[in-house]
């Protein structure tokens, strides 16, 4: 098997990045015979407490343990405790107690990402951003897709994950904010990449490889208007080489529901919680034409 | 737990019963060993029931006929395509949930559950599948944005030179929304407004 390796990124929050992870992960799983596995960055645990219970979460991952978090404590302390097959989580426990979707596996994340950050410079390694590569590599290729859910901004654990994957896939608000933010993230991708290929020829060389839309409501001009703002900026971003060759807004665009929203409480991915409702629908054929986009990029 | 750890759990069962059967003696456990088998009696129907006439191909199909992407996108035009292609069939059902039962039937009927399944994976791909926007767009997209950027009276001039039709195709193409009675002056207003808005809010981009 051959991963795709893909990064939700923005450093915008709730735009959706952990809602088009864990559902599109999802629904590759149930229908499309996929086996993904989604990597939780994020110190919100976003994505583990979407799919997991939080006691259960909170036991599997005490003190850190079993999670992201001890990849980058591993590296800081200069330790191997990192075990990936005990850390991951394969399927989602509904609630007859059995398990579904033994297809989507997960390696959550623990609060204690949040002290990455301050204790980064105790590592000596020259690059910081290698530490996911090096925990992971050997296991990405046991998947079809591995998702790394990033948190809401640019530093090392977003830069690690960046660095190991082969594309980023931005999930989007149809906003000015969003759109502001956008250009600013596409650039700031494509200067890390020259990092990356200056530091070894051999590395892949991610960008921005689509945009996700969510949130959307198809009510008056607004929504319009800020879809058409994001393809100028994006056809603009082209014309400057910013973004990978055939980068762009896949459709359908997810529009609000509350169903999806009610999923996270039920810790389910909403194609197993409310299957007919119009997220899951979005979520289905986009999910479908996410597959069509990236089945042939490397 | 997941369907194979029981797998595992109930094989690891049966070696000890098996292995140590004849020492196995008493109340207590004759009680348990009495429930155990009402309940694998009891599951293994209900395994049964799941497991009847769904052969190869068929768990797919129901698990595609109760998809999202078939509430979304299955018809009863689709269901006749589908019965014609897959069964050489006419479909009789006027109505979706009775032509649902006709095809699931008729497909059982002559085995044909994979073609059906690749079938109608292909038709949901379809109608999910966007396609790309044509050279048109991107230049009416570029043309609003130039719009944007334009002096008060450089628009005035430019835009006098529009007719009605293309004012209103250069609008829709870029997200605004009007109706059969919007005039050409306040469409003029609207497209302004709204590109102005796109040049300010995109000022750096092309740089």
């Amino acid at each position: 098997m051959s991963a795709k390796v893909l990064a939700f990124i923005n450093f915008k929050g709730g735009v959706g990045k952990t809602a088009c992870a864990v559902n599109i992960a999802a629904t590759m799983a149930k229908l499309h015979d996929k086996k993904v596995l989604i990597v939780d960055l994020d110190p919100q645990s976003n994505s583990s407490l979407w799919l997991m219970r939080p006691d259960v979460w909170r036991e599997h991952v005490a003190k850190g343990r079993r999670s992201t978090f001890e990849i980058f404590d591993d590296a800081i302390q200069g330790k191997d405790r990192f075990n990936f097959d005990e850390s991951i989580i394969k399927g989602v426990t509904t609630w007859t107690g059995f398990i579904e979707l033994p297809q989507l596996h997960l390696l959550p994340a623990s609060v204690e990402l949040l002290r990455v950050e301050d204790r980064i410079h105790e590592l000596r390694a020259p690059a910081v951003y290698r530490i996911l590569d090096r925990a992971l590599k050997e296991y990405v290729d046991r998947y079809d897709y591995v998702f790394f859910d990033c948190p809401p901004n640019l530093y090392t654990t977003t830069k690690n994950a960046i660095f190991l994957s082969h594309s980023c896939v931005v999930p989007y608000v149809p906003d000015y904010l969003s759109l502001s933010g956008f250009q600013v993230l596409a650039e700031y991708i494509e200067e890390l990449r020259g990092k990356y290929t200056d530091s070894d020829g051999e590395r892949r060389h991610p960008n921005v490889g689509a945009v996700v839309v969510s949130h959307y409501r198809q009510t008056g001009n607004v929504f319009r208007l800020a879809i058409n703002e994001l393809e100028i900026m994006l056809a603009q971003l082209h014309d400057r080489h910013i973004l990978e060759s055939g980068a762009g807004l896949l459709q359908p665009f997810i529009r609000h529901c509350v169903r999806v929203a009610e999923s996270t409480s039920e810790h389910l991915p909403v194609i197993l919680y409310a299957p007919g409702c119009i997220g899951a629908q979005d979520y289905s054929d986009l999910t479908q034409n996410f597959l069509t986009h990236f089945q042939h990029r490397k | 737990m997941n369907y194979q750890e029981l797998a595992g759990k109930l094989l690891h069962v049966a070696e000890r019963l098996q292995k140590h059967g004849n020492k196995l003696e008493g109340d207590v456990i004759g009680k348990s060993a009495v429930k155990l088998a009402t309940d694998i009696e009891q599951f293994d129907a209900t395994l049964d029931g799941f497991l009847a006439s769904r052969k190869s191909g068929e768990l797919l199909l129901e698990t595609l006929l109760r998809s999202p992407a078939a509430k979304k996108h299955l018809s009863l035009d689709l269901l006749r395509k589908a019965l014609r292609e897959v069964c050489s069939k006419r479909l009789k059902a006027e109505e979706l949930v009775a032509a649902k039962r006709e095809f699931v039937e008729t497909v059982h009927e002559q085995d044909r559950a994979e073609a059906a399944s690749k079938f109608l994976k292909h038709a949901f791909a379809e109608a999910a599948y966007v396609a790309p926007a044509g050279k048109e767009k991107g230049q009416l997209q570029k043309e609003f944005y130039a719009l944007g950027r334009l002096s008060e009276d450089e628009y005035v001039t430019t835009i006098a030179k529009r007719t009605f039709g293309e004012l209103r195709r250069l609008a829709a193409t870029n997200g605004i929304r009007f109706t059969d009675k919007t005039t050409k002056p306040h469409l003029i207003k609207m497209i302004r407004r709204y590109a102005r808005r796109l040049a300010a809010n995109l000022p750096s981009a092309a740089a």
